[in-house]
């Protein structure tokens, strides 16, 4: 759900980051990183331990100075105009901290008066909306440091929705999520860009990532490695190929053997009782080899179209990349 | 989400009662059940010694007036001590814990301008002690109303009570705000308040008086006679006539107006440390420009009080002592006196030279990333007053106005009546700039150069060992002194005491001494004289490498595309 300014015609960006560089000391956390995050758009970040994530969030909100770069949210700069800035944003940092003297209630409530939420009624009601939208209204009297793990994210979820931001920056929200609430965040997710919300997420879950996003980015060692959407961000990443398991009643040797001499097909091998082939061509080309498979007299219980997971494929970027 | 993000709406930072931030910490820190405890406790504490005091008073067979003044000070210690200390702890504590805790990127975010902020934290975190303080005001106004205190008395007692009790809560937010780990904060602020607060007030014996009105004791020692018993406070007050008044160059104030002055401007000073630090956590605590200000500030002060003490003699410590022990009629400072208070004057001025440079100094990190934003958008030198650019200009001009109000203050000394016959010629006042341009641009130069540890590796083996070295030497036999003086001389924090028993006619060294003094100072001015334009150069040099280094077309240099637009973010100076 991209805008278009009506005067130039051009796509609007929520997050607009231009040639961002970050630097401690001789260390580069990010560099010369380029992205437009479109409006209303579930945006991921993806990367490994150290690729920079953090201190890329931590620049967009406003919480650190870059070494150079610029940092646009809503078409206002970060730097320039902090307090307007930290008005349209919704920041929820990696582990979620919370106040240990605070009942889960207070927390919010202390956040809707800084945010200026109306009066104490109106900021009540506000809390609690927020509370119900992340299943934590049991809760509100609670304690902050007696909550779980997942409840204190919702509660730093809740507290980051208060204000209505119209761009979220959520680092890891759903670490320490059981499976339940991570769907019920992924929901809440897609409800806040319905209304016009912008999340720009990280994770290292990154099937789910893929799954819940709309876009996402790959980063590491500081540096934009591809964007777009998952096939975009595969394609890019050079990870086009597909594996196929063929799952066959016996002959799995004479299989094995009469694959390497077809065309597309390479390094065939038996895994328990299956044969497994890395594939180059096209579906036509997938749909005729496996009419040939079964011309040529072998029993097919199963024939599958297996992709690297985007964990495999940063797996492998990240070891590239250590490598060089 | 269907509505917009709500207007935006300003926190006042005076509309404290408003505040988020106070309101938050008054929910946490005043509950019944933490509370109570600490309230009961405080009332039983200050029951007890109003009912002491007050029975004393009764058992003497003193009237109901005196009786009632006599709980007075016993309740005003408890005051201070659950204001200055458990307060100031509370305040380096609680901030420290935030960070701990990861909430103040909370704070940061949360849109409030940096001086709400601190308003809110200045009154919040404390807020717990400021109610047990109010817990005790009801017994303190029956002794005022019983002791029939006049108001001109309590006013200025309390208004110097509350803004000391800011000041102080003030030092421990910056120490809380500053210092990373949560008992280290804890025990600095404490520390600091201590030495700001009681030990630096000690200076004014030596003729620095401006450090006595950073407490609360002129006021108090002004307003005592008014809340003793009758009798006692009659006889102080006489004794109190023979003490000078506040003097300001040729002004004339009450202790209460110079205290409230003195303590507003380091107040301002530490408020706007916090507020930088709240704007950008990155940034010095003070801009170049204010800490150059306020370094004179200081000084003006400093002489603003010390010069008109001198022709009474009232800024010699020994007229203190004479006076109370009332057995020198004919008293006279001693030459030695003045030789002193002239050292004291340098090294106070040396170590304010040191701290104000330490602010302003950037690190190396700092200094690189600054280089990288300067060219990134295509400028050739970085701006003076960035705090990635370089303090060493700005210790320099605070060296020539710190050596300008010290020759000021030793002219003034040696040229008074005391002291007939005596000048103090114009090339003193080129010696010590020697002294402070060597000591000052050379620890400078090594701590922008070399970084914190080096520089105070440095401190440690040429400004204390040689110190403590030349001490242990004179303590064995008198015969060493003059190795001794040596060994002391090649520390930066002898200088101004050997400056001035070389250079003042007045200076009267002993025998044993009075070669090696001159000798050894001469020498390791010289030493410093020739090190520091070394440290300078090894400094540009540095600073030249970097630039290089940074420099789009230099090798090895990560590529840095060409901005098209406004693509690098502005070089930000703030003040």
């Amino acid at each position: 759900m991209t805008t278009s300014d009506p005067l130039s015609g051009h796509t609007r960006s929520a997050i607009d980051i231009r040639c961002l560089r970050v630097d401690y000391g001789e260390f580069t956390a990010v560099d010369d990183f380029t992205l437009s995050v479109p409006q209303g758009e579930i945006f991921g970040l993806v990367g490994p331990n150290g690729a920079g994530k953090t201190s890329l969030f931590k620049v967009i909100t406003s919480l650190m100075e870059p070494t150079y770069g610029e940092v646009l949210l809503d078409g206002v700069d970060v730097f320039e105009d902090t307090e307007s800035v930290r008005r349209i944003i919704g920041y929820m940092p990696d582990l979620a901290p919370v106040p240990t003297d605070l009942r889960v209630w207070e927390f919010l409530d202390f956040h809707a008066a800084a945010y200026g939420l109306g009066s104490g009624a109106q900021r009540r009601s506000r809390v609690e909306e927020c509370l119900a939208e992340v299943d934590l209204t049991p809760q509100r009297n609670s304690w902050c440091k007696a909550l779980s793990r997942g409840q204190t994210q919702r509660a730093v979820l809740a507290k980051t929705m208060l204000h209505r931001p119209r761009v979220l920056i959520l680092d890891e929200p759903a670490s320490g999520l059981d499976p339940l609430a991570r769907r019920d965040l992924r929901n809440a997710l897609r409800a806040l860009t319905r209304a016009g919300a912008t999340v720009f997420v990280s994770s290292h879950i990154l099937g789910e990532l893929a799954e819940m996003c709309s876009s996402l980015c790959v980063m590491n060692c500081g540096q934009l490695l591809a964007s777009g959407t998952a096939d975009q961000v595969r394609h890019q990443l050079g990870n086009t190929g597909r594996t196929i398991v063929a799952s066959l009643l016996g002959r799995h040797e004479e299989a094995v053997a009469w694959l390497t001499g077809q065309s597309w097909v390479h390094d065939p091998r038996m895994n328990g009782g299956h044969v497994l082939f890395g594939f180059d061509g096209g579906d036509d080309a997938q749909a005729n080899l496996m009419e040939s498979l079964i011309g040529n007299g072998f029993r097919l219980r199963a024939f599958e179209e297996k992709r690297s997971s985007f964990e495999e494929i940063l797996v492998e970027v990240a070891e590239t990349n250590r490598q060089t | 989400m269907n509505a917009p993000t709500p207007p935006a709406i300003r926190h006042s930072a005076w509309n404290i009662w408003l505040n988020p931030i106070f309101r938050r910490y008054c929910q946490s820190r005043l509950r019944i059940r933490d509370l109570g405890i600490t309230l009961l406790l405080t009332i039983l504490v200050a029951g007890f010694l109003f009912a002491m005091a007050t029975s004393f008073g009764a058992r003497r067979s003193m009237d109901a007036v005196d009786a009632a003044r006599n709980g007075i000070i016993p309740l005003l210690v408890l005051q201070a001590l659950i204001l200055f200390v458990l307060g100031t702890a509370q305040v380096a504590g609680g901030m420290t814990a935030e960070r701990d805790e990861g909430v103040i990127d909370y704070q940061r975010l949360i849109p409030m301008s940096p001086l709400a902020k601190v308003m809110g934290y200045l009154f919040g975190l404390p807020v717990r002690e400021y109610v047990l303080f109010l817990a005790t005001m009801p017994l303190s106004i029956w002794c005022l109303w019983q002791g029939r205190v006049t108001w001109n008395i309590w006013l200025p007692i309390y208004g110097v009570l509350f803004s000391s009790t800011l000041l102080y809560h003030l030092t421990g937010l910056i120490t809380g705000t500053v210092v990373r780990n949560r008992r280290w904060a804890f025990l600095t602020s404490i520390a600091l308040v201590f030495s700001l607060y009681t030990v630096i007030p000690q200076m004014a014996n030596f003729g620095l008086v401006f450090f006595k009105y950073l407490t609360i004791t002129p006021v108090f020692t002004e307003c005592l006679p008014g809340i003793l018993p009758k009798t006692a406070g009659s006889a102080l007050k006489a004794a109190q006539h023979l003490l000078p008044t506040v003097k300001f160059f040729n002004l004339d104030f009450s202790e209460a107006v110079f205290t409230l002055f003195s303590q507003s401007g380091l107040a301002l000073t530490f408020v706007v440390m916090l507020c930088r630090k709240w704007r950008r956590q990155e940034s010095h605590l003070l801009g170049k420009l204010w800490a150059t200000g306020f370094f004179l500030w200081i000084q003006i002060l400093l002489l603003g009080n010390a010069i008109p003490l001198i022709e009474p003699g009232s800024l010699f410590p020994s007229q203190g002592f004479a006076w109370m022990s009332r057995i020198v009629p004919d008293w006279a400072p001693a030459k030695s006196e003045a030789v002193l208070m002239s050292g004291i004057y340098g090294l106070v001025t040396l170590g304010l030279l040191w701290v104000l440079s330490g602010i302003i100094t950037a690190s190396g990190d700092h200094q690189l990333k600054g280089w990288r934003r300067v060219r990134k958008q295509g400028l050739s030198a970085m701006p003076t007053l960035a705090d990635a650019a370089t303090g060493f200009f700005f210790t320099a001009t605070m060296a020539v106005a710190g050596a300008l109000g010290w020759y000021w203050f030793t002219r003034a000394l040696v040229e008074s009546s005391w002291f007939p016959g005596h000048r103090a010629p114009w090339h003193i006042l080129g010696v010590f700039l020697a002294v402070l341009l060597a000591a000052g641009l050379g620890f400078q130069a090594l701590l922008e150069r070399k970084g914190g540890r080096a520089t105070g590796l440095a401190v440690i083996l040429v400004g204390v060992f040689p110190l403590m070295a030349g001490a242990v030497l004179g303590m064995i036999s008198e015969r060493l002194y003059p190795i001794g003086a040596w060994l002391v001389g090649m520390s930066p924090l002898s200088m101004p005491f050997f400056a001035a028993a070389t250079i003042l006619s007045i200076s009267e060294l002993p025998a044993t001494l009075a070669r090696a003094v001159p000798r050894s100072f001469c020498f390791w001015l010289a030493v410093w004289c020739v090190s520091t334009p070394w440290l300078g150069w090894k400094l540009w040099e540095k600073r030249s490498t970097l630039a290089a280094r940074c420099h789009p077309d230099a090798p090895n240099q990560p590529s840095i595309p060409p901005s098209k637009t406004k693509s690098a973010g502005p070089v930000r100076v703030t003040f």
